[in-house]
């Protein structure tokens, strides 16, 4: 039986409004990103650690704004890595295979290091390469 | 199939990013910094599989069937199969002495560096004779196997705490696992079934940093026991507005209120469910619409009752009766001792004195 | 003994020993109240407007004519605590479920948060007696050790359950044991003293008011 057929709906209890801990988050931001300019040190900031309210996470993103360029990794359900309107500010989202967020992350890079490609996968792109190149 | 772990998984058709992804997500459940989740990849990716020797005792298989069954194809699943898994009766090939030679093997091979995991508790009444393996008792095996290991994992509430098996009468003489290791390190990993992703967080952070997380008081890691379940409920704005289902099918159960008055024991049980959720972010029981049993807690099944609510008596009020008639009985005995010592006062014609008022 | 088993324990064989002789202790000191009785007065009563038993049931709620004055933190203090322990004990949804599982009577309760400001402001007022007993030197004179206790057992219950509601000081479910355990004292030592007052106050007025409004005096 699916679960819609059953007469029960969860009536979310009022909006949980603002906190208030988003708003420092744009200082923690601030400092992350400066340093990431000063010594190229990239960092991340786990969303799911801090106590933001669905309606934190909605005010942070409206802050932060859409950015040029959004990556999505099918890997065991889809990732989201997208930049924001401040370029090397990143909105990471992972889900599993069900859609389900299983966590969340603002990264501070010029490439978050997911995107890139390890070396040793390049290596087995390059065998792959030479296989074909081969098997011509 | 030894080698590094990342070059097993890869075998198995899960690509690099997947597993970054994966640590990633574990270190953010586990409450550790970001870049743990970094280290913990490389940590892992490098890292040669550990001997695990698993012995099951007073159990139901219920905690293997949690881990094996969680959801498939799991990275939790794999991270699992990433062990040497070294024994385990359920999962094994092997059969009969052939399975107990492997166990030897096992334990001889790999002294002093294997984990031990168990499930069940540990019978001590009549020697041990309630439950042994190929002939031999529960305890005698465990204090064997946990002589030569690194650390001991207690997974499941019957390991953990005792569980049924030491429910009130507990026929068996059932004890946990603690009970009886103490020159070793221990970590509980209560519930019944534990939720998958504490036991491979466990696993991970022992593969990563070679040593044991963060435990509390009974021992258990505190990343995933650190809070309760009703801290972390999202009915828990309904506790606080005084909205309760009084029954499994009335409005309120309908309009997912809180069923404390259901009997739900999540005030006073830690544990991870409110948050990492069960069946692949699925679901849980609160939000399924029964309450919390506080099966992660120790005695969760002598506390009274699943379907009572934790601030009514545990107990029938079996003394109220009894000693209301002696009350009864005692107040009209002294009144009418009372009446005699005033009648005799009368007809003695004893005179008041300011002794008598000051009684 | 771990915290559940603790709780366990409150809940069930402590709970059923304090209500126990908590009933004891009521019927026994009711009955033998009540049995001493008086010899007939058999003078011609005076008749008096105002003086009667329920006329002192109700005069006595209310402060004699110059004691607000002179005693303010007794009696608005003291207004106040009594009040708020009827409202917290009556109408906080844990405690009417508690009722409607010894009694099977049930009502409607007042929302926690609404119970937690009366918890405090009912906290505050009993601190404010206590102070008010120490620093005025002829209540400390009259005052005995009973009067110490009895406050005491009285303040431990409500500080306790505020604390195991806000998750102060101590884990939930062992805050919420040694709560259930100071209302068992509490129950187990009110028969006995002073605190008996929560069931012969009427009576007693009652008696006091008969007996004088008899001699046309109202008191």
């Amino acid at each position: 039986m699916a679960r819609d057929s059953i007469p029960l709906h969860v009536v979310p209890p009022g909006e949980p409004g603002l906190s208030g801990n988003a708003p420092p988050l744009l200082r923690e931001l601030l400092e992350r990103v400066r340093r990431l300019l000063d010594d190229g040190e990239s960092s991340a900031i786990d969303l799911s650690a801090l106590p933001l309210t669905p309606a934190d996470l909605a005010w942070l993103r409206d802050k932060l704004g859409t950015g040029e360029i959004a990556v999505t990794l099918h890997a065991h359900g889809e990732s989201t890595l997208n930049e924001t309107g401040c370029p090397g500010i990143w909105w990471v989202t992972h889900r599993n295979e069900q859609g389900a967020v299983m966590s969340q992350f603002i990264e501070a890079a010029f490439v978050p290091e997911l995107v890139k490609a390890h070396p040793r996968d390049v290596l087995t792109g390059q065998e792959y390469l030479e296989s074909m190149i081969s098997g011509c | 199939m030894q080698g590094s772990l990342i070059d097993t998984l890869a075998r198995q058709g899960v690509t690099r990013r997947a597993f970054l992804k994966y640590c990633a997500t574990l270190a953010s459940m586990m409450a550790l910094p970001p870049a743990a989740g970094r280290a913990m990849a490389e940590a892992m990716a490098a890292a040669k599989r550990p001997s695990v020797i698993w012995l099951p005792f007073q159990e139901c298989t219920g905690c293997t069937e949690s881990i094996t069954r969680s959801h498939s194809p799991t990275l939790e699943g794999m991270i699992f199969d990433m062990i040497s898994l070294d024994y385990q009766e359920t999962l094994m090939a092997a059969a009969g002495h052939q399975a107990e030679e492997a166990l030897r093997h096992a334990m001889k091979e790999n002294a002093g560096k294997y984990l031990l995991i168990v499930d069940g508790s540990i019978p001590l009444g009549q020697d041990g004779a309630y439950s042994c393996i190929g002939g031999r008792s529960n305890v005698d095996l465990l204090k064997e196997a946990a002589q030569g290991a690194a650390a001991v994992i207690a997974v499941g509430t019957c390991a953990s705490f005792g569980g049924i098996p030491k429910a009130n009468p507990n026929p068996t003489g059932a004890v946990s696992v603690s009970d009886l290791v103490q020159d070793k390190p221990v970590v509980n990993i209560p519930g019944c079934p534990p939720i998958p992703v504490v036991m491979t967080g466990v696993l991970a952070h022992y593969l990563t940093f070679g040593s044991l997380p963060e435990l509390d008081d009974k021992k258990r890691p505190k990343s995933f026991f650190g809070e309760t379940i009703h801290d972390r409920c999202y009915r828990r704005p309904f506790y606080d507005q005084g909205k309760f289902a009084r029954t499994f099918d009335d409005e309120g159960a309908r309009q997912g209120w809180c069923l404390f008055e259901l009997g739900c024991k999540g005030p006073v049980t830690h544990n991870a469910c409110a948050t990492v959720k069960w069946n692949g972010g699925t679901s849980w029981p609160v939000e399924s619409g029964h309450g919390c049993l506080g099966c992660s807690e120790p005695d969760f099944w002598d506390g009274g009752g699943f379907y009572k609510a934790l601030s009514v008596p545990a107990d029938p009020l079996k003394f109220v009766a009894a000693s209301s008639v002696v009350g009864a009985g005692v107040g009209a005995a002294v009144g009418f001792a009372n009446r005699a010592s005033k009648n005799a006062a009368r007809s003695a014609h004893e005179t008041t004195t300011l002794a008598d008022l000051e009684k | 003994m771990n915290a559940l088993q603790f709780l366990t324990w409150v809940r069930g064989p402590g709970l059923n020993i304090a209500i126990g002789i908590f009933m004891l202790g009521v019927l026994w000191r009711l009955l033998e109240i009540y049995s001493l009785g008086r010899r007939k007065d058999l003078s011609a009563p005076r008749r008096t407007a105002g003086a009667s038993g329920l006329h002192t049931v109700f005069r006595r709620s209310l402060p004699a004519p110059g004691m607000l004055k002179y005693s303010p933190v007794s009696y608005t203090a003291g207004y106040l605590f009594h009040i708020g322990l009827v409202l917290i004990v009556f109408l906080f949804a844990p405690h009417i479920l508690l009722i409607q599982n010894a009694i099977g009577l049930s009502w409607p309760g007042l929302p926690s948060r609404f119970v937690d400001m009366i918890t405090v402001v009912t906290m505050a007022a009993m601190v404010a007696v206590l102070v008010d007993r120490i620093n005025k030197a002829p209540k400390r004179f009259l005052s005995t050790f009973e009067d110490w206790f009895a406050w005491t057992v009285t303040f431990l219950p409500v500080l306790t359950g505020w604390l195991a509601v806000q998750h102060l000081l101590l884990p939930y479910p062992t805050m919420l044991a040694l709560h259930i355990l100071s209302v068992e004292i509490l129950l187990i030592v009110l028969p006995f003293t002073k605190l008996f007052h929560a069931f012969t106050l009427f009576g007693s007025r009652w008696y006091n008011g008969q007996v004088n409004g008899h001699k046309g005096v109202p008191v």
